[in-house]
């Protein structure tokens, strides 16, 4: 719009209709009635006018001069107006300043060295926006609120009477207790000598008197008014009055129920029998009901209790449930299929030292506890976010995996196990087992068919037994079977006992009893069996390397029966059964860790079976199999009963790893020491990495060509004085026979391990060589064909391993990120914002920079408030000048006025004078 | 004061003597009682001779007479032992009253009387010594001997100070190594040399003048004492200000030999060195070689005199090579040895026993030493790791347990070995070789240098198989080497020191507080072979064991 500013400002005006062509009479008088009828229309005059003299005046609004300064993107839009928007109103500021320091400084300035005066605090005084009326009615309605609100207690203004004083909750002065005569404190006998005289006190006494008469006589007086308006607390206490009745009304209505109920408890054996009638036989029936109402109308109580009694049994009464339907066969076998798998699953997870949750856990918790003191103690210097990882696998802190017998479901159906070839046949025992497990076992048997437990008979004890005369163990004649073995036994709690007990009973009859003294102990006849069992079983363990110690070839089978015993027992007593297998072999390990006895040997075969050899850490067979690695790898033979003894060792470890396949290097060192030494000629160069030691003289086999092949046994192992040739011989081959197998064995057992070919090539050469030249004259011609087999095996397996073997590739981790610290991004960042990792020191440069920012602006403050006051001081100065200006000229106008009257009078006289003495003249 | 403590001595040994002839005393009164009597008599007879020495010149010739006693006493040992208190008595007393010292100004006659004490004085101390192999008087021998040697250095000779006897301390120390009592050289060691620097220095020199003196005819059994005596001289003083033990009255000289730590040394050195000039035998040398760093090699001044020794041990393999390498290596490190071809050396050590040896953790640690630099070549230690591994293979767990971390160690000090863990073949052609032959191992276990074993083509197979080891913690240990390679070292001292024992211990010392897993299964047979039925096969056990027929 072009135009000068001031037709712009027409222009404007006339746009808004505040300005307009001339109007006639007619259309003012309109508009003034439209204008009255709304108000607002001259609100929004006063605002158009106000939005265009912001339009007109160009230093209004500070904005940015030319747009943004740089370039940015935002998520807002931007356009040239945004870029262009007001930042500030430097005048509308600059004004509302100016008003303040009207409001302040110069009200300062002004009552500067004046003292007193008054302030006007009446409502709305210095308000120009309320009209007289408004201001009177805001008066009025504050004074009403401020005489409404109750300041204090004790006003003396307020003049109705308010709760009274009160001593200890109690009102001093009641209304309802004015017959009792109110005690003053000095009255008390107790205070006989009070701090005024006699005198005073009993004038004090008279005018107390004298105030209660008039009290009484007032009140007497009031009484006879009856339409006397009620205070306060007579409301109240009616009010209280009536909830108490309420109250009563509400226990009485209770109590009512409660008699009623009564009484129907007492008519409650005659409506139990109308309902119960079919169950109960009438007589009892009967009976309780006289009973009961005979003692209704007497003892209350006693009828109580009978009926608490019966709500109990009526509350437990079963109601008949639906059976579990009876499961096929093919079900059953499902079942337990799903169940050995589920155990089997569970076993592979053992094997890879996989643990359940909560026992990691626990194991964690322990561990880090062992940790911590074990680094407090090491001062480890590395990294910290790693550095247990050396304790994780701190030697002798294995970590391990325990479920108990009862997780796996095992403690009741497995609790007593009689295994029926474990009855001596002929005994009577087996008739009356038979008897009692007939019923049960014919259902198991279906389950066990497919199982490998097939021959056990689960016979789970049932209450019948307890019958039985012969499971009676107190005061049960001792009898005995015929052959010999007492139907009744003492639970041995020790070894010695247990030795005592079986004293006379032929070892190979020993399963029997041990059958019997479990029937006998069975943990459902008596609680205390629990406990007898479990000392029973570990004196068990004892005695079986007692057995061990001294076997015999006829024994294998009641060492086995007897193994299976407690192997059943430990299903029960996991721990006691362990313990007594660690104590075991912590006795090798102190007393003879290179000296084992066949005892140790069945103990540590037993072992084998009993736990399960491919966990991954076992409390029981960890143990077992160090001490047989122990001497495999530490004994060095010194005669053929160490030979032996270590290839028996060999043979047990080999069937440890049977399932897990794990590898041990000691086997491998043992066999092939033991070939090297028994061969007939010492290599001729080194067969490989594993250390030999020289034979004893007379170790080395020699001319056993014609002995013939023969198997191992215990009594190889135990140590005896010379051997005859022939049997030395035999040894040597039956040694040399059996290593042979085992070498065989292991290496397929192991043929899937990494470095299988560096393993058995020192066996693959140590082979050869007994099977090579001067060899095999010194050795019986079956053996040779063995150990060309074995070696025939092996070097077939060595191939194998050779095609299969492909480099390593161990580490196809994914690329670790580089642990990052400081460089933390923010998500919505903020230039102008510090972002100082250190709390304390970012709240100093806050607090310094808000510091600053005040003093800033306190001193544009003071400068403006100088400049407000120089201005104020110029504008006081000024007017009073004008006024003295103002003055000065009235007086100068005023002198002068006068001077002029005179100086006209003067002329007028002279004037006249000049007229007289011309007319004179 | 120094005749005091003499007497003194000579008390001490008198007691104890007495409490050792005890036994023969009571028995003998039981015999007969006249021997108390001749007991009394000849008591009352040498103290009355002794009481003449003192009172006047005239009677000297008692001294003879007593010399001539304590000769005798072989005869008469508790005569001989009488006579030769009161005779230590006497002496002592003429030394310190100047009898014995030769002076010119004095007239033939008392020249002729000096000199003759002074032949009584060496014939007493030929009786004194000659007693060293008597076992009943030796320790008290040694005692009267040591304080007269006191006596004489203080008063033998003319001058103010005291001036040490060394002939008749190599005298004393010759026939006490000479003597086959064992407890009186313990009792030397103890009450002498371990107490009094000075007497340390003087047995090491008389020691040395022993050894150079009868090269040839030293038996073993001296040589054997030698050593044990030189191996019983443990703590070397730190500095010369240390010195301030002594049994005799120290020269007022700052720079006497005594007063200076070098001086210590190098007599120490040289008792050492006429020892192995003799030549030791191969239970000497390990002893030597184990307390070597220790014990010994802080006694030499140039330890470089035992450089022949050490290499020698060295090369002479087993377990004195292992013993000599500490040796070995002070020098190197210590007095720039140069030793050629040290790795190839080092790395021949590692042969079949070197894992099951006693010495294992000594030897690792220096293992570790020496292959701690990161700049030796990848394919040096790429053998040593593969060698190792090979071992590892016919380990007990201990050894394992100490190998694989140090290998962790290794691979992260010289990256280029990790292919030993991590190859990946690369070519067509070389992964069609792959499946069709297999791989054999480049390794050539029999090649002595380090250097050309082409360890570092080959993969460590050996440690993989040895994760699945029957020992938990061990095959725990073994996966570190398959994970990522986060942690920057192991501290080999954790791993270092266990055995079977301590495996065994560790695992017993936890108590069982969760029932352990048992078997679900209850196998039907455990010894007795299988029956006829088709299904069952014979357990490992049962087919190779014969255990009887029920």
């Amino acid at each position: 719009m072009a135009g000068s500013q001031l037709k712009r400002l027409k222009a404007s005006l006339k746009e808004q209709g505040i300005i307009g062509p001339q109007k006639s009479k007619k259309q003012k008088r309109q508009n003034a009635e439209e204008q009255k009828a709304r108000p607002d229309k001259r609100l929004q005059r006063g605002e158009a006018l106000a939005g265009i003299r912001e339009q007109f005046n160009p230093f209004q609004f500070k904005t940015n001069a030319r747009g943004p300064k740089f370039e940015v993107t935002t998520n807002k839009p931007t356009n040239d107006r945004a870029a262009m928007a007001i930042k500030g109103r430097p005048g509308l500021a600059k004004a509302v300043g100016e008003e303040r320091r009207r409001q302040t400084l110069l009200v300062e300035m002004q009552r500067r060295n004046k003292i007193g005066g008054l302030i006007d605090r009446r409502f709305g005084e210095n308000d120009a926006n309320l009209s007289l009326e408004d201001k009177m009615i805001e008066r009025y309605t504050r004074e009403q609120q401020r005489a409404h609100k109750k300041s204090s207690m004790f006003d003396l203004d307020d003049d109705e009477p308010i709760g009274g004083l009160t001593h200890m909750g109690r009102p001093l002065f009641d209304d309802d207790e004015d017959e009792a005569p109110v005690k003053d404190d000095f009255d008390g006998e107790d205070l006989p000598s009070g701090d005024e005289s006699d005198s005073s006190r009993a004038e004090r006494r008279i005018l107390k008197r004298q105030r209660l008469e008039e009290a009484v006589a007032e009140q007497e007086e009031e009484d006879g008014q009856p339409e006397r308006k009620r205070t306060k607390k007579e409301i109240y206490e009616e009010i209280i009055a009536k909830s108490k009745l309420h109250k009563y009304e509400r226990q009485a209505a209770k109590d009512e129920d409660n008699e009623l109920r009564a009484e129907l408890d007492q008519a409650m054996p005659e409506l139990q029998q109308l309902l119960f009638q079919r169950h109960k036989p009438p007589s009892k029936d009967e009976k309780g009901t006289e009973t009961s109402m005979v003692i209704a109308g007497k003892d209350k109580a006693a009828v109580n209790k009978e009926y608490d009694i019966r709500v109990k049994q009526l509350a437990e009464d079963k109601r008949a449930q639906p059976a579990e339907r009876t499961k096929t066969e093919e079900e059953k076998a499902e079942e337990e299929s799903n169940r050995l798998k589920e155990l089997e699953e569970k076993r592979l997870k053992r094997m890879r030292g996989e643990m359940d949750e909560e026992d990691e856990e626990e194991d964690e918790q322990e561990e880090d506890k062992n940790k911590r003191g074990r680094k407090a103690a090491d001062g480890e210097p590395y990294d910290t976010f790693q550095a247990d990882e050396a304790d994780d696998f701190g030697l002798g802190k294995g970590v391990s995996y325990r479920p108990t017998a009862t997780e796996l479901g095992f403690d009741d159906e497995d609790d007593f196990l009689i295994d029926d070839d474990l009855v001596a046949s002929g005994s009577e025992l087996e008739l009356e087992s038979d008897d009692m497990e007939g019923e049960e076992s014919d259902e198991e048997d279906g389950s066990d068919s497919g199982s490998d437990d097939d021959e056990f008979v689960k016979g789970i004890l049932s209450e019948t037994i307890t019958k039985d005369p012969v499971f009676q163990t107190d005061g049960n004649p001792k009898g005995d079977d015929e052959n010999g073995i007492p139907y009744t036994f003492p639970c041995p709690q020790s070894h010695n006992e247990m030795l005592k007990a079986f004293e006379g009973i032929e070892v190979t009859r020993t399963p029997v009893a041990v059958q019997r003294i479990r029937a006998l102990y069975h943990p459902k006849l008596d609680s205390k069996n629990k406990e007898r069992l479990a000392k029973f079983s570990q004196a068990l363990v004892q005695h079986i390397a007692y057995l061990g110690d001294r076997f015999e070839p006829h024994w294998a089978s009641t060492l086995e029966s007897l193994s299976r015993h407690v192997h059943s027992l430990a299903k029960s007593f996991p721990i006691e059964v362990a313990k007594a297998y660690r104590t075991h072999i912590q006795e090798i390990e102190q007393d003879r860790p290179l000296a084992l006895t066949v005892g140790d040997l069945v103990i540590l075969t037993a072992v084998g079976t009993t736990f399960p050899t491919s966990d991954h850490f076992h409390q029981v067979v960890t143990p077992a199999m160090l001490a047989i690695a122990r001497y495999l790898g530490q004994k060095i033979p010194q005669g053929f009963c160490d030979y032996a003894t270590g290839t028996y060792l060999s043979i047990l470890a080999l069937q440890y790893q049977q399932f897990s396949k794990r590898y041990v290097p000691e086997l491998i060192n043992f066999c092939l020491n033991t070939l090297c030494s028994l061969a007939p000629g010492k290599p001729q160069q080194k067969l490989g990495f594993f250390p030999l030691h020289e034979p004893a003289p007379g170790t080395r086999i020699r001319g056993a060509g014609k002995t013939t092949i023969r198997q191992l046994n215990f009594s190889d192992c135990q140590q005896k004085g010379s051997l005859s040739r022939e049997d030395e011989a035999s040894l040597k081959v039956a040694i040399i026979s059996t290593i042979t197998a085992i070498l065989k064995a292991s290496a397929e057992t192991w043929h899937k391990l990494s470095a299988l070919y560096e393993t058995f090539h020192p066996a693959l050469l140590v082979l050869q060589h007994l099977a090579s030249k001067p060899n095999p004259t010194h050795l019986p011609g079956p053996l040779t064909a063995k150990l060309t087999d074995a070696v025939a095996a092996i070097s077939r397996l060595l191939q194998l391993a050779r095609l299969s073997r492909r480099p390593l590739e161990l580490h196809h981790h994914r690329p670790l990120a580089i642990r990052t610290y400081v460089p933390k991004f923010e998500d919505s960042f903020d230039p102008n914002k510090h972002y100082d990792p250190d709390r304390e020191r970012a709240e100093l440069a806050k607090l310094k920079a808000e510091h600053k920012r005040e003093r800033k602006g306190a001193l544009r403050e003071l400068r403006k408030d100088a400049a407000f006051m120089q201005r104020e001081n110029l504008r006081i100065k000024k007017e009073r000048d004008t006024a003295y200006e103002k003055k000065y000229k009235r007086l100068v106008a005023e002198i002068q006025g006068e001077e002029g009257r005179a100086a006209n009078e003067y002329a007028r006289e002279k004037e006249a004078r000049k007229k007289k003495s011309a007319r004179a003249r | 004061m120094p005749a005091a403590v003499g007497e003194s001595a000579v008390k001490t040994a008198t007691k104890r003597k007495r409490q050792e002839s005890g036994d023969m005393i009571k028995k003998r009164r039981r015999s007969d009682a006249d021997d108390d009597k001749k007991d009394d008599n000849l008591k009352a007879r040498i103290e009355k001779l002794e009481t003449e020495v003192q009172e006047s010149k005239k009677h000297y010739n008692n001294i003879a007479t007593l010399v001539e006693l304590a000769q005798k006493h072989h005869d008469d040992p508790k005569a001989a032992l009488r006579a030769c208190e009161a005779l230590c008595r006497i002496f002592i007393r003429l030394l310190a009253a100047g009898n014995l010292v030769k002076r010119k100004d004095v007239s033939e006659k008392e020249a002729a009387v000096t000199s003759w004490l002074r032949d009584r004085l060496a014939d007493y101390r030929g009786a004194l010594l000659s007693m060293f192999s008597n076992k009943q008087l030796a320790s008290s021998a040694l005692m009267l001997a040591m304080a007269l040697l006191k006596a004489e250095a203080q008063h033998l000779s003319d001058r103010e100070e005291a001036v040490f006897p060394r002939h008749f301390f190599s005298d004393i120390v010759g026939c006490l190594l000479e003597s086959p009592i064992e407890q009186l050289r313990e009792q030397f060691s103890e009450h002498f040399v371990d107490e009094y620097h000075d007497i340390r220095f003087y047995t090491f020199e008389a020691i040395r003048t022993y050894l150079t003196e009868r090269e040839d005819s030293v038996d073993e059994d001296t040589q054997n004492t030698v050593f044990d005596m030189l191996i019983s001289m443990e703590d070397v003083p730190e500095s010369s200000e240390d010195l301030t033990d002594f049994y005799i009255e120290p020269p007022r000289k700052k720079k006497h030999p005594l007063r200076s730590l070098s001086q210590h040394k190098k007599q120490a050195q040289q008792a050492w060195l006429a020892l192995m000039h003799l030549g030791l035998r191969k239970e000497q040398r390990k002893k030597v070689l184990e307390t070597m760093a220790d014990s010994i090699a802080p006694w030499f001044t140039q330890p470089e005199l035992l450089m022949d020794f050490l290499t020698d041990c060295y090369n002479s393999g087993g377990s004195i090579s292992l013993l000599a390498l500490s040796g070995v290596f002070y020098l190197i490190q210590q007095r720039n040895l140069d030793y050629p071809e040290f790795y190839t050396k080092l790395y021949s050590l590692l042969d079949a026993d070197i894992l099951h040896s006693k010495y294992r953790s000594r030897f690792f640690r220096l293992l570790d030493t020496f292959l701690g630099s990161s700049h030796l070549p990848a394919v040096l230690v790429a053998s040593f790791i593969k060698r190792l591994a090979r071992l590892a293979l016919n380990a007990p767990p201990s050894a394992i347990v100490v190998i694989v971390p140090w290998f962790y160690n290794l691979f992260k000090r010289h990256p280029l070995t990790t292919f030993m863990m991590h190859r990946i073949p690369r070519t067509q052609e070389e992964r069609d070789m792959l499946e069709t032959e297999g791989l054999e191992d480049p390794f050539l276990p029999d090649e002595r240098d380090p250097m050309e074993t082409r360890a570092i083509d080959s993969c460590l197979w050996e440690i993989v198989q040895l994760q699945s080891h029957y020992h938990p913690n061990v095959a725990t240990i073994t996966k570190i080497i398959s994970e990522q390679f986060t942690k920057q070292a192991y501290s080999m001292e954790d791993f270092l020191d266990h055995s079977y024992g301590s495996l065994i211990e560790a695992e017993m010392t936890k108590e069982v507080k969760k029932p352990p897993v048992v078997e679900y299964m209850i196998p039907k047979r455990i010894f007795t072979k299988a029956g006829p039925a088709p299904e069952e096969n014979d357990s490992l056990l049962a087919s190779l064991w014969d255990f009887g027929s029920p």
